[in-house]
């Protein structure tokens, strides 16, 4: 599956990148795809901690380049 | 009318018992107790007992002590002496950044943590090509998190033992092996300034710089300091249980307080295996440096492990391994003067600051 949406948060120092993307997720389908351009260096174990926290998924394509997907259940966070 | 800020950050004020003798170490024990003029033999006379006096509430024979003037060297002294330069240098992720930086420098194997800090031995079980020392840390500084140093030592029977006590202090005992060990003063509300170095093997440690003659390392510490020390650590000793008790409910009174009323907060490892006054909290979506900023405003001075508020701007080590949020932490050490009033009242600010940040 490709990503249906890219979230460029580079440049962002954190917690930004997540606030954004938390966002982002709301407004996306369970199971949808988006890509997330980060530069700040506390993004990736930020988004590993916020996938455990949320329920959401996450995996790193490159330094700068995350995938996350929204996964529906218990536990989701509705920010 | 000044505003009274309740101390919750990893410094506290020094302990009653030493601030009230220091006057007069000062005013006795400023002579180099090396000379021989009647001020040295003086000043030799209180450095032996300030030093046995350690000893003793430390549990190590006074002649394996050594005492450095910075106290962070005593991670270089205590692991690099026991290290040759073809050795492989054990050590944790989470170790402080003095000793990651020693191990950047020399060959060595970082082993990982589980997501409750303990250090996960498996990568370094296969059996040795080389001669290992194994830098063990007994609990971290800023979570709080123990060790299973006993267990962990046991599996590395070949590997030479230098023991991280400078945040555990005299909360947890000496394993049975270890070969070098290092205290901080300040963790028994002690002085700054004043490093405790243990060797327990001196034929496996060798004074890793430059030296001339036999000294194990430069000497060059206050001796009115290591009396302060000393008297410190021995009122320390003995209010110790008690405080631990006491402390750790408030810990637990806190942790509960916390994630009970606030969504969303990653609290690092777990009370049960952990220091009782450690507490390190992440709350999701807060900028960790504005909710201190807040905090402090409220009256509350606390520590942060988020990248905003550190000199390099990079995530804590020790959370980030872990996988522990990195963001919208702090760290709130508990002293011997907190009280369960004062963590509610502290609940109650953190809540209304997490909440007013969240909604903007």
């Amino acid at each position: 599956m490709k990503p249906t949406r890219e979230v460029d948060c580079l440049g962002m120092r954190c917690p930004l990148p997540i606030i954004v993307i938390a966002k982002e997720i709301l407004n996306s389908n369970n199971g949808e795809l988006l890509r997330l351009l980060s530069d700040d260096p506390a993004t990736w174990p930020d988004l590993q901690a916020w996938s455990r926290m949320t329920g959401n998924t996450v995996s790193r394509q490159s330094e700068t380049n995350f995938i996350v997907v929204r996964q529906n259940q218990s536990g989701q966070d509705s920010r | 009318m000044a505003q009274i800020t309740r101390n919750f950050t990893s410094e506290g004020p020094l302990h009653l018992a030493a601030r009230e003798a220091l006057e007069s170490a000062f005013d006795q024990g400023w002579a180099d107790p090396r000379k021989l003029s009647h001020q040295s033999a003086k000043a030799r006379v209180l450095k032996n007992e300030a030093i046995e006096s350690i000893a003793s509430n430390l549990h190590i024979s006074a002649e394996k002590l050594e005492f450095i003037g910075e106290a962070r060297l005593g991670h270089y002294y205590s692991i690099a002496g026991l290290l040759r330069p073809q050795d492989l240098l054990l050590h944790s992720v989470v170790d402080k950044s003095e000793i990651l930086a020693l191990a950047r420098s020399r060959a060595s194997m970082g082993l990982p943590v589980s997501l409750d800090g303990q250090i996960d031995i498996s990568p370094a079980l296969a059996p040795p090509s080389v001669d290992r020392v194994f830098a063990v840390q007994i609990a971290n500084g800023e979570t709080g998190v123990i060790q299973n140093y006993t267990e962990i030592i046991r599996e590395f029977p070949e590997a030479r033992i230098a023991c991280d006590f400078s945040s555990a202090g005299i909360a947890l005992p000496l394993p049975e092996r270890w070969d070098s060990a290092f205290f901080d003063s300040k963790s028994w509300q002690g002085p700054e300034g004043v490093g405790i170095l243990a060797i327990n093997s001196a034929h496996k440690w060798i004074n890793p710089l430059p030296h001339i003659g036999p000294a194990r390392v430069p000497g060059s510490v206050s001796l009115p300091l290591i009396m302060a020390s000393a008297i410190a650590l021995e009122a320390k000793k003995k209010e110790f249980d008690g405080q631990a008790i006491r402390l750790r409910e408030i810990s637990k009174y806190l942790r509960k307080e916390i994630s009970s009323t606030i969504a969303h907060c990653d609290i690092a490892g777990n009370l049960e295996s952990s220091l009782p006054h450690i507490n390190s909290l992440s709350f999701l979506y807060v900028e960790g440096e504005e909710l201190l900023r807040q905090l402090d405003n409220a009256g509350y001075a606390l520590d942060s492990g988020s990248a905003c508020s550190a000199d390099d701007l990079a995530p804590s080590h020790v959370l980030a391994a872990m996988g522990v949020l990195t963001h919208g932490n702090i760290r709130i050490t508990l002293h011997a003067s907190s009280t369960q009033d004062e963590v509610r009242d502290l609940v109650q600010e953190i809540r209304r600051v997490v909440e007013g940040i969240r909604s903007r």
